[in-house]
């Protein structure tokens, strides 16, 4: 016999002095509790209520059983609350690169309404390779290229971009690019450079490790930016693309609470929606 | 290890960072109290064309023993020649040359159908035979060019050599090939080839000495070479180049001091072909591997 879903019944049927609104107290019908309260009083052997034409009444048995009653029922509800305070849920700790500027908040949203709860961390590609192998983090964006040893990282994710210049349309002629700066991804760093210098442009950077800031030079007119495209739109044609990789620790060193293959998917859907 | 080997250690673990590579460092005086220098130096990688130098090596012996002709005629015929970028794998017709001349070739310019054909010559079974006699790991020298260049073309399913290398390097996609992996490759570790050379220059042989010529005639001074910009510094080279993986094993010579042995292997991440600044990282990592060792050879 469920002893606690019976005390239930016994404490309602004590408050309400009647089977049908306590029934109703309980979200029943009737003829379960009554047959609820008598399974009860057969099981203890003692009679718990007078039932007559008036009503219901608690035995003198009845009220003396009542206070112990109800501290197991509060004791249940006790032990309930604190294993649930004990139980945090289980977070996906995403690393993001911050080279991915105004998309951030976009691919963590996708993330959190995916229905996973996502503790977010936005930093270099080269630090977060370092959690994601400490077991710091369970799934991060980097940039490609970099190192990635004992790791297992997907494809490349290739992201275009435009130029974001208050100074003129051409990345030929354009200011220096604002950029995160070089220590986050060496490889990757060089790699723009590279492809600046092909474009006609000098070449020359400016490095700055917040999104805000390379925002800020760029409204000064001092700098320019090459803003990855959001969802869907296309970027300038010839603008170097950033290139992506989504990475995890390898399957050993995996959370086995954390849904590793699902973020991945979603991550993977939201990056290469940007078309 | 003492202050100065963690420093040396830190400084070559931060360039490698730096650079975007993988790195695979020893380097080892050549004379006067023993002395060495190594980052992961016991690990075992794929050397592309740094199999010529063990190659060398066994054909040099060999010959001392009488068992192979140094001056003797060679044909390479263009039939059946895998193509290369450099040398005789470069050419359209037929070629005849002295063995000594192809082993040049195979050194100075490292020339693809030289070392097929020097590998041709001896055969794989006597060519590991004597490299595991010499305590050298099975596999060094595991093929020739052509077969490495075939297991690349297989694996990224292109028709020639050069189509084979622009698939490598495609910054938009990760395409890998297992010449990348130190067991289906020919494979050392950076402390058996100082060991190598080391051999090399002890060995009083005419064939021995042929390789240490060739050797300071290569054609290109962009990696180890480019840590030592000095007229008056030697430096016998030999490099070895697959996709993201760049090498150069060489014999540093400054006036008066000990010989020393570098190895300096590396696997990049960016997968393009041209990378000057690696090229200039393999200078660097060798400037600051060789420079705690040198000394007066008094």
């Amino acid at each position: 016999m469920d002893i606690l879903r019976h005390l239930r019944f016994f404490t309602a049927v004590a408050d309400a002095r009647h089977f049908g609104d306590a029934a109703r107290d309980l979200g029943m019908t009737q003829p379960p509790l009554s047959q609820g309260v008598r399974r009860l009083e057969s099981r203890l052997g003692v009679r718990l209520f007078d039932r007559d034409a008036r009503g219901v009444r608690i035995t003198a048995i009845g009220q003396s059983l009542l206070p112990s009653a109800r501290e197991l029922l509060d004791r249940e509800c006790a032990f309930v609350a604190s294993a649930s305070e004990l139980s945090v849920p289980t977070q996906l700790r995403l690393g993001v690169v911050g080279d991915l500027d105004d998309l951030i908040p976009t691919l963590v949203a996708e993330l959190a309404g995916s229905g996973q709860s996502v503790a977010p961390v936005v930093a270099g590609s080269v630090q977060l390779v370092d959690l994601l192998r400490d077991g710091m983090l369970d799934i991060a964006v980097l940039r490609h290229p970099g190192v990635v040893d004992g790791l297992a990282a997907g494809e490349v994710l290739v992201i275009p971009t435009r130029l974001d210049s208050t100074i003129g349309s051409s990345l030929k002629d354009a200011a220096p690019v604002a950029v995160p700066p070089r220590h986050h991804q060496p490889p990757a760093h060089d790699q723009l450079v590279d492809a600046l210098r092909r474009l006609g442009h000098s070449g020359r950077v400016v490095e700055a490790a917040d999104a805000v800031q390379r925002g800020a030079l760029t409204a000064a007119g001092t700098a320019v930016r090459l803003v990855p495209v959001p969802n869907g739109a296309v970027g300038d044609p010839g603008s170097p693309p950033l290139r992506l990789r989504i990475a995890r620790p390898l399957a050993a060193g995996r959370r086995p609470e954390v849904d590793h293959e699902g973020a991945a998917a979603v991550l993977h859907r939201v990056l290469s929606r940007v078309e | 290890m003492s202050s100065d080997e963690w420093r040396t250690d830190a400084e070559l673990r931060e360039v490698a960072r730096s650079a975007g590579v993988s790195a695979w460092v020893h380097a080892q005086r050549l004379g006067g109290p023993p002395d060495a220098v190594g980052l992961n130096a016991f690990e075992s990688v794929a050397i592309a064309s740094l199999y010529k130098l063990p190659l060398a090596l066994t054909w040099a012996d060999l010959a001392e023993e009488g068992e192979l002709d140094p001056c003797g005629r060679m044909r390479l015929p263009a039939a059946g020649r895998v193509g290369g970028p450099t040398g005789i794998a470069l050419l359209l017709d037929d070629v005849e040359m002295s063995q000594r001349d192809v082993v040049r070739q195979m050194l100075a310019v490292s020339d693809n159908a030289a070392g097929d054909a020097i590998f041709a010559t001896i055969g794989r079974a006597r060519i590991d035979d004597h490299l595991t006699a010499l305590g050298f790991p099975s596999g060094m020298v595991r093929q020739g060019s052509a077969d490495e260049t075939r297991a690349m073309m297989r694996d990224t399913g292109s028709e020639t050599w050069l189509e084979a290398q622009r698939l490598l390097a495609d910054p938009d996609r990760v395409t890998t090939t297992s010449q990348y992996d130190p067991a289906y490759a020919s494979a050392a570790t950076a402390a058996d080839l100082t060991r190598l050379l080391g051999m090399l220059w002890l060995r009083a042989g005419y064939g021995h000495a042929i390789i240490r010529e060739a050797m300071a005639q290569q054609a290109w001074r962009h990696r180890i070479g480019s840590g030592f910009p000095h007229d008056d510094v030697t430096v016998f080279g030999k490099t070895g180049t697959l996709g993201a993986l760049r090498h150069e094993t060489a014999v540093v010579q400054f006036p008066h001091e000990h010989p020393i042995a570098i190895a300096v292997l590396t696997r990049s991440v960016r997968p393009e072909r041209h990378q000057p600044r690696v090229d200039a990282a393999i200078g660097e990592l060798a400037r600051l591997a060789v420079r705690p060792l040198r000394m007066p050879a008094a």
